[in-house]
């Protein structure tokens, strides 16, 4: 797992400053290479410095963030985008979602709560890794590991269940996901857990304690806060906010 | 047949009395209304004046009998007249500005018929049943109440796609009205019946579109923009600064300043964000907590404490009523205390399934009397004029909130603690989403 190589563009310099500052970079095996202040700095950067990620404001001069985002993805297809904005508005955040960028998060940022982020970043990196490698290769163990927990996702799966599965050390597991994924076992479970419930929710029409149920957790309760924690809002929001966004989508096509 | 015309004509005084003395707004439509309103009582006492001396020709002078048919004549063209400038006027404010041509075409027939009923000769034909004025003088009269009631159905037609339902009903009814009552007088010239027409139609459109209530309602309208308006500060502008400033003092080491910050922004974000009237209790809580947050900063004395039955998290509640009543009791409660004592916010099911929240205070109490004039408040929310400023205007709202979009049973009340202070009970139904 190399290091992520980050690029912040923001026109406020103290946005900038405080992302380099008082988020905790060098624990996330991340480093600030670069920033810009507005979009064409912001497309020569990435052409220079090939960054794995950019934190993108979308108000910015020149030209706005997701038309760097658009135009950049041509080049650089494998960069991924965090969009950080002080925009509350899900017209914008859909735009965003169409772009394919990883996360979408409303300033003001909660530099604690970065860390998700960049959690959910590199197990995503990790994913796409994964497809990208030929079959013949002969497997990794982490790749059986993963594969097995998005299988056995809603059964009560921890290390110690997988250690019997695979005959390997528990602690040995733990840093695997260290060093191959970049995030802890218990981070990577909730992850996927909480993609199968969001697919789940907007696929079909079950209950929130069938959803709870089906992404491996017992007690729906416990289930809407972990939701909540990630999403931000709760599941039943989530489907109805995306549920209520899909007919206007669908008369924005029809225009087109 | 006098009698018909005193009676509406204290029909139109009413009308009239009602009217005046309702507070409005100074638009076209409510002046021309005004004025028709005037004219209209004009119309009508000489009107009552006609019927009694065309009666009398023989002991009226002629003189002084035509001179009130005259009048009588005249003003009712010019009421006419103002009931077609009426419905223009509605016209106008829906589907914009109608030709200029016609308007001055409206206003040239006016004339001209002025001219006809003052100049033109009075004939009198006398029956059995009583008597009236006829010839070419009254001709003129059906003349106009025709041309004005044509244009009016035209104006009516041609916008008829534009013009709001509950207008054009309106103007459709007074229309048929007038209509009916002329085509009577004209068949049976003795009915003397043209001044219920102008009453009824009158009568339509104060009762469709200018009742005390509608300009109420118009009014409160209007200042309730201003106080919108006010409030429109850009909120980005708001969240970015604010943000700014949180990242200054995190970087200068100040992580307290930048939480508190933070808890400002996030309070200020969720209040700004919610667009739907009913959210959940998780959504109503989050926004609560970050209110309490700053304020137990701000008085470190101040205690909260949350007892959610967490089965109730994704129930539906109408937004924003649980700061306003924590807020009410901060406010006259804890603050005669110094802000020392404690909020204790708790939700739970009642046996018959329904949901209460109570916010209980240990603050000072109702002083005397307080609690009567607040209950009696809250029972009599409706029939609260709609309060823009004050003390009770949060908790008012709240009752009217709940009452409007859960049902009349449900709703807000107080009640007193034994050890001091107030509690107040909010009463939900219980709809959950998504289960």
């Amino acid at each position: 797992m190399k290091r992520l190589r980050v690029l912040l563009v923001d026109d406020e310099i103290m946005i900038r400053e405080g992302f380099k500052r008082l988020f905790d970079w060098e624990s996330h095996d991340c480093e600030v290479v670069g920033e810009a202040a507005d979009g064409m700095e912001a497309l020569s950067q990435i052409d220079v410095l090939q960054p794995d990620l950019v934190i993108m404001d979308i108000n910015i001069p020149i030209m706005n963030g997701l038309k760097v985002i658009q135009l950049s993805r041509i080049k650089h297809p494998a960069t991924a985008f965090i969009i950080v904005s002080g925009y509350d508005d899900f017209s914008y955040c859909r735009e965003a979602l169409r772009l394919q960028i990883t996360d979408y998060i409303l300033k003001p940022v909660n530099y604690e709560e970065f860390g998700n982020c960049i959690d959910n970043l590199k197990i995503s990196m990790f994913e796409r890794r994964m497809e990208e490698q030929p079959v013949l290769q002969e497997e990794r163990p982490i790749n059986g590991i993963t594969r097995y927990l998005q299988e056995h996702l809603a059964e009560d799966v921890s290390l110690g269940v997988l250690s019997e599965e695979f005959h390997l050390n528990p602690q040995y597991i733990s840093q695997l996901f260290k060093s191959e994924i970049g995030v802890n076992f218990l981070t990577y479970l909730t992850n996927i857990r909480m993609e199968k419930a969001k697919k789940l929710l907007l696929s079909t029409a079950l209950s929130i304690a069938e959803v709870s149920e089906q992404s491996g957790y017992e007690d729906y309760r416990v289930f809407t806060k972990v939701f909540k924690k990630a999403e931000g809002i709760t599941p039943s929001q989530y489907r109805r906010d995306f549920l209520e966004a899909k007919p206007e989508e669908r008369g924005k096509k029809d225009e087109l | 047949m006098l009698r018909m015309e005193i009676a509406l004509f204290l029909i139109l005084v009413l009308v009239a009395y009602i009217y005046f003395s309702a507070g409005k707004k100074h638009t076209p439509l409510h002046k021309t209304f005004s004025a028709l309103l005037v004219c209209a009582l004009v119309h009508m006492v000489f009107d009552g004046i006609t019927v009694y001396t065309v009666n009398r020709l023989d002991t009226v002078p002629l003189f002084w009998n035509d001179l009130i048919h005259r009048i009588f004549i005249g003003s009712m063209i010019v009421v006419i007249y103002l009931f077609y400038r009426y419905i223009s006027v509605l016209v106008e404010e829906e589907a914009g500005k109608i030709q200029q041509g016609l308007r001055q075409a409206s206003f040239l027939f006016l004339v001209a018929a002025e001219m006809g009923a003052w100049f033109l000769p009075v004939e009198y034909t006398i029956t059995s049943q009583g008597n009236y004025s006829s010839g070419v003088f009254t001709y003129i009269c059906y003349a106009a109440v025709a041309f004005y009631l044509l244009l009016c159905a035209g104006l009516l037609i041609v916008h008829r796609r534009q013009i709001d339902h509950k207008r054009k009903f309106a103007i459709g009814a007074a229309l048929i009205i007038e209509f009916v009552i002329s085509l009577l007088q004209w068949l049976h010239h003795t009915w003397l019946i043209s001044g219920m027409g102008i009453t009824l139609m009158t009568l339509a459109f104060y009762l469709t579109l200018e009742n005390p209530d509608i300009l109420r309602a118009e009014l409160t309208e209007q200042k309730m923009s201003m106080l919108y308006l006010k409030s429109q500060v850009n909120p980005h502008f708001l969240y970015n600064t604010l943000d700014t400033i949180r990242i200054q003092a995190q970087l200068n080491g100040d992580k307290k300043v930048a939480d508190l910050l933070m808890q400002l922004v996030d309070f200020f974000r969720l209040s700004v964000k919610v667009d739907r009237s009913m959210v959940t209790l998780d959504d109503e809580l989050e926004l609560l907590e970050a209110y309490m947050e700053l304020m137990c900063y701000r008085y470190p004395e101040l205690q909260c404490s949350y007892d959610i039955d967490p089965d109730l998290g994704e129930a539906q509640v109408p937004n924003f009523i649980l700061q306003p009543i924590v807020e009410n009791s901060l406010l006259h409660g804890l603050k005669n205390k110094g802000y020392r004592g404690e909020v204790r916010i708790s939700a739970a099911r009642t046996e018959d399934s329904r949901m209460e929240i109570c916010v209980r205070d240990s603050g000072s109490g109702f002083a005397e009397g307080k609690k009567a004039a607040i209950d009696d408040m809250l029972r009599h929310y409706a029939r609260q004029a709609p309060k823009l400023t004050g003390n009770s205007i949060g908790i008012l709202n709240v009752q009217k909130r709940i009452k409007t979009l859960c049902g009349r049973e449900f709703g807000l009340s107080y009640t007193e603690n034994e050890e001091g202070g107030v509690t107040a009970h909010i009463l939900l139904p219980l709809k959950e989403e998504g289960r």
